[in-house]
């Protein structure tokens, strides 16, 4: 929801944090008219009348989470997710715009369908909403969409779902394009014929519960072969979800060499593994499926590194009916947005990532890699703001989550860090949320 | 009938496989020849080629670059046979050098050859004797078409040097592009290239060209729009998403063509796909449009060509 809101709010007493303009200090924000007017340590000297005072007794006030992959299932699907749920999922999650992948139904693989999700998103108040065009007709890893078309409908990139273009030529096609429409190019990567089939990833546990491996292998033979294409291209090649340690050992290569590459994992990435499926629980069955401990660690270091430059929640709501069956055949996903925040932050309290560079995967990064507005809380920016008080414990429980999917592997996790706060262009989306 | 003004263009090779090599007083020999030629359109000069078999050996279909050589070679006195892939052993599964070499055995004195792959009347001119003059050959050159088209701007325009050119289109398949960038390079035309990044090779900016994957940016104050059309038959098929998007932002209509100089022209080799790379209005538009005169001038082109080769025979 674009519109703005008149109101002049003066935030203090809060613990500033900005990886844009590396700011963690004590200080204020002053919103006026939708857009950060000021920001500066302390307190204002001298403040507009009629502002709203909005104490934050120390919180952390820091920009709103920009969620670069989330999988919406409206339209198609929304007795799964439909905009009005997702959307309160994000603001419930702090996040304060996402991008939405093309896997709904009809695929978001033309400009019709752009204009009417904006349309439609337009009309409920809630995060800023961008959408990723597909790179192939219907999703179908053949036919190359109408990217042009897309991108003049406000496409902010060209992504796949959940199955790799194995066509080394269509691939090459799709960045050559996309560089000349100065769009990045979002891939899931996973070869086809590796992870065709496969239950869970490749291992020791795979081998004792008797369940097919996913090699990790799977994910790297195809991120390196793109890494070739676009070094050849020289369009912005951004890597989804990465899992294992042999993508962050390529990325790193990668980015060494100056290829312009950009990258993001998921909070189950870097704070669950393999063993976590030992009960055959599906909730835990993810695309990609959680990895090896090495794995895991090697994320957490390329995201503290900045290998891996943005996290993203990997929304992907299922119907519990799809989960409820046996490993194998179960569906992999689970809902992210509102896990997003507090499972970044156990990381932050493990001491494996630093606060700065966690808000900065969360933001900063990704406003950077999409070209969005956001993502800082410098002068001119649109205030789009969360408040979270870093000491406040809880544990996540599925069913208080907005999501209409409620499966998720954090079920039952005691965390610390809670959001207090969530405005969306200068307007109080808790408040709201209280009102409706 | 014989021309007072010029005379025969004199070429130092026998064949006539490309623009490439070629010396610019040639280029400028076969034009001055062509254009008077074309001053006399009605006019046969029989004595030029008389006794001499031109054979017409098209691989590709072809309408009007078959048509045009045939009228320019009856026009000089020749006698012209046509082979086209349709009714020849070819189908037979015969090699282009066995077709060749059969050929050769009936004496032709010219042979002009048409063929998908780059690079074929090269080798035809290694197992033949009569001379070889390149009718379009895969994505390599087209010579003839180069030299009509200048024809048509020297005519239009008085000179070539100094005037902006943008080649837009399919590039990557188009032997039209390179032998033109050959041509009115040499003659000291400003080209441009504008095409989707997908069907743009990158060696033509290192080469050189000012490459543009914006159509209004590309053909910005440009005095001659020339427009390719996509060449499905050498495209593999994923090189742009559809006519619709191709259209919508590298098709030429009255709007885009604002861009370009006031008196622009437009110009095509064709055939023309209609609301693919260009819009109706603007093929049809009697002002703007080069189109008829460049077939016009094709003849006159082929003939310069034909004769000029024939005076080494």
């Amino acid at each position: 929801m674009t519109e703005n809101t008149n109101e002049t709010l003066y935030f203090h007493n809060a613990r500033l944090i900005c990886p844009a303009s590396n700011r963690d200090d004590s200080g204020h924000v002053l919103v006026s008219d939708g857009k950060i007017i000021a920001t500066g340590g302390g307190a204002l000297d001298s403040l507009p009348e009629q502002a709203s005072h909005i104490d934050c007794g120390g919180d952390i006030l820091c920009p709103g989470l920009i969620d670069m992959r989330v999988q919406s299932r409206d339209p198609g699907a929304e007795h799964l997710e439909n905009l009005s749920s997702l959307f309160a999922a994000s603001i419930a999650g702090g996040v304060t715009s996402l991008v939405t992948l093309p896997g709904t139904d009809p695929v978001i693989d033309n400009a019709a369908m752009i204009d009417s999700l904006y349309l439609r998103a337009g009309r409920i108040l809630g995060p800023n909403l961008y959408a990723y065009g597909a790179m192939t007709k219907a999703l179908d890893g053949e036919r190359l969409a109408e990217l042009g078309m897309m991108a003049e409908a406000g496409a902010v990139g060209f992504a796949n779902t959940k199955t790799s273009i194995s066509d080394a030529l269509l691939m090459r096609r799709i960045m050559t394009y996309a560089e000349m429409l100065n769009l990045p190019v979002i891939h899931h990567c996973a070869d086809t014929a590796l992870s065709a089939g496969t239950e869970m990833h490749e291992g020791a546990t795979a081998t004792r519960l008797g369940l097919i491996g996913a090699p990790a292998i799977a994910e790297s033979i195809i991120l390196e072969r793109d890494l070739a294409i676009a070094e050849l291209t020289a369009v912005h090649y951004h890597a989804a979800h990465i899992s294992t340690a042999a993508s962050v050992d390529a990325l790193r290569r990668a980015k060494d060499k100056g290829i312009a590459v950009t990258a993001d994992t998921a909070p189950p990435y870097f704070t669950l593994n393999e063993i976590a499926v030992s009960n055959y629980d599906t909730s835990f069955k993810l695309n990609p499926p959680l990895r090896s401990e090495a794995d895991r660690l090697a994320i957490l270091e390329g995201l503290s590194d900045g290998t891996i430059d943005a996290i993203a929640s990997d929304h992907s709501p299922v119907s519990l009916d799809d989960k409820m069956q046996p490993f194998g055949i179960a569906a992999s996903g689970a809902t992210g947005l509102e896990t997003l925040l507090p499972m970044t932050l156990q990381a932050v309290h493990n001491k494996s990532l630093s606060l700065i560079r966690a808000i900065e995967a969360l933001t900063s990064a990704p406003a950077t890699i999409l070209g969005l507005a956001g993502g800082t809380l410098t002068e001119g920016a649109p205030a789009d703001i969360i408040r979270i008080n870093m000491n406040a414990g809880w544990v996540i429980d599925a069913q208080d989550l907005q999501s209409l999917c409620q499966i998720t592997p954090f079920a039952g996790q005691p965390v610390q860090g809670r959001l207090t706060g969530c405005w969306v262009n200068g307007i109080d989306m808790h408040a709201q949320g209280e009102t409706m | 009938m014989l021309l007072s003004n010029t005379k025969p263009a004199s070429l130092s090779k026998r064949h006539i496989l490309g623009i490439e090599g070629m010396p610019v007083h040639e280029m400028m020999g076969l034009l001055a020849r062509a254009s008077e030629f074309a001053d006399h359109p009605k006019e046969t000069f029989h004595d030029c080629l008389r006794g001499r078999t031109i054979v017409n050996l098209f691989y590709e279909n072809s309408t009007r670059t078959r048509v045009s050589f045939e009228v320019a070679g009856k026009r000089l006195g020749a006698s012209i046979l046509n082979i086209s892939v349709a009714g020849s052993s070819v189908k037979k599964g015969e090699t282009l050098i066995d077709t060749a070499t059969t050929l050769n055995a009936m004496h032709p004195d010219i042979l002009v050859v048409r063929h998908n792959a780059s690079g074929a009347p090269a080798l035809l001119s290694q197992h033949i004797d009569a001379a070889i003059i390149n009718a379009g050959d895969g994505r390599h050159e087209h010579p003839t078409q180069a030299l009509l088209d200048a024809l048509t701007i020297q005519r239009k325009f008085g000179q070539i040097a100094g005037l902006k050119i943008a080649i837009c289109g399919d590039i990557t398949n188009s032997r039209v592009a390179r032998s033109n960038l050959l041509l009115l390079g040499s003659l000291g035309a400003e080209l441009r290239f504008v095409s989707p990044s997908t069907l743009l090779p990158s060696a033509f900016d290192d080469m050189g060209v000012d490459c543009y994957t914006d159509l209004e940016a590309g053909i910005e104050n440009c005095d001659i729009v020339m427009m390719l059309r996509l060449q499905q038959e050498r495209m593999e098929g994923r090189e742009v998403p559809s006519q619709h998007e191709y259209f919508h932002f590298f098709g030429l209509n009255a709007e885009k063509l604002h861009r370009a100089a006031p008196n622009a022209f437009v110009m095509h080799p064709g055939p023309m796909n209609r609301g693919v790379e260009i819009d109706s209005q603007i093929a049809d538009d009697k002002l703007k449009s080069l189109i008829q005169t460049q077939v016009e001038l094709g003849v006159a082109a082929r003939m310069a060509c034909l004769e000029a080769v024939a005076q080494h025979l």
